[in-house]
Order: C-alpha cells, then structure tokens, then sequence
C-alpha cells in the first residue's frame, strides 16, 4: 500500500487496541462489551494486515507466533469456565456499584471474553491472509 | 397431489403456531421487569445489557464463547495443513 495509509496505520494501531480495551474494562459500565472489544481489537490487527506486506508483519510479531495466541486464546477461555462455575459466588458483591471496580464477576468475564474474541478474530484474519499472501493474487 | 396438500399442511401448522403465540397465548415476559428493576443491586454493573449478557444469562455467553472457539479451531485446522499432504511429498 502507499505510505499514507502506512503512516495512518502505524499512528491508529496502537490507538485503536487502546479504545478496544477500554471498551473492555469500561463495559459494565457503559454501552460495549467483551463481544464489541474484542472485534475492535481484531480490527486493528486487520488495518496493520492490509496496510504491510508479509515481511513487514513479520518483523513486528517476530517474537509472537500464531499458536502462542491461540494458546492465549484457550487460556482465557478456561479462565471464563471457571470464574463462572467456581468462583461465582465469592465474586459478587464485593465491590461498590457505580465505579470502576464494580460489576462483581462481569467486570473479569468483559476482559477474558474480549481477549478470546479477539485472540479468534486475530487467527482467522492471520489464517485467510496467508493464503492470500501464499497464492500471491493479492491486490494490494 | 400428496406434495401440496403436505405443503398446504405445513403452512397451515405455521399460521395457526403464529396465531397462537400472537392472540392465544400472548408473550407474558415478566422477567424483563425483573432485570429492569433489579439489575443494579443483584450484579452491581450499570449496564443492564452487559449484567443479562454476562450475568443472568452467562452460561449462554460461555456457550457463544465455546462456539467461536471450536469455529477458530476449525480455520486454523483447515488453513494450517501440515499433516499428510507435507508428508506424502517428502
């Protein structure tokens, strides 16, 4: 791609996983959600896909590799499993309502739900670009 | 012959299950004034849509959460062949 919408991209990258984790931690609060986080948080790893080619992906991630993130991704999801069958209880009302650290057990649920979303969303898009990229039929 | 009048069966069925859960049986949700009015105290969260979503109903969202996981393992297992096919050409 030309260098506008590199520059733009490397200015609205960090920005934009910024906002999705707001979202995520101000969910119980306000309108959004895990759900809504996590799809913002993916949608800025897709603005940094379609704006850099194959190596300059893989000169950002060079440390992270895609089973880390989908390990994260199961991670998070057991850590939902059991915050809901066993640590419900001990969760709720502990906190005062109407702050931020309020919300009992949904403030935690917001923040792993939106990095399983997320963590998802990312292996999909990683997984449908490189087809891409290894067909080499790609426009941009 | 048998088709339509099966087909006229099924649409019958269809409008009368539709009449019935309109005029019949109309939809009595009293769980939503519940949820209005107790939302705050029972969860502690001001969003009303969150606390139902994450809250009341959560193990629906576990389940979503377990539906989108199985679809993320399906992708990477399709897009990420490196069983047979890498095998078969060495």
């Amino acid at each position: 791609m030309d260098i506008i919408i590199k520059t733009a991209t490397r200015i609205f990258f960090p920005i934009i996983l910024m906002f999705g984790f707001y979202v995520a931690l101000h969910g119980h609060l306000s309108a959004g959600g895990g759900f809504p986080a996590g799809a913002i948080m993916a949608s800025a790893f897709l603005l940094l896909v379609i704006a850099f080619t194959e190596k300059e992906v893989e000169n950002k991630f060079n440390e992270i590799k895609i089973e880390d993130i989908k390990s994260i991704a199961s991670v998070s999801l057991l850590a939902i499993i059991i915050m809901e069958v066993v640590l419900r209880p001990d969760l709720l009302h502990t906190q005062t309502p109407l702050t931020l650290w309020s919300g009992g057990v949904t403030i935690y649920l917001n923040l792993f739900g939106s990095i399983v979303v997320a963590s998802g969303l990312m292996i999909i898009i990683y997984s449908l670009i490189k087809e891409e990229w290894k067909s080499k039929k790609s426009t941009w | 012959m048998k088709n339509t009048i099966s087909i006229l069966v099924a649409f019958g069925f269809l409008f009368l299950f539709i009449f019935a859960s309109t005029s019949i049986m109309p939809p009595e949700n009293n769980v939503k004034d519940y949820y209005i009015q107790n939302a705050l105290e029972k969860t502690g969260s001001a969003n009303i849509v969150n606390s139902i979503i994450w809250d009341f109903r959560s193990y629906d969202t576990l389940g979503e959460e377990t539906v989108l996981f199985a679809a993320i393992i399906a992708v990477f297992l399709v897009s990420h062949k490196k069983g047979l096919a890498d095998k078969k050409k060495v």
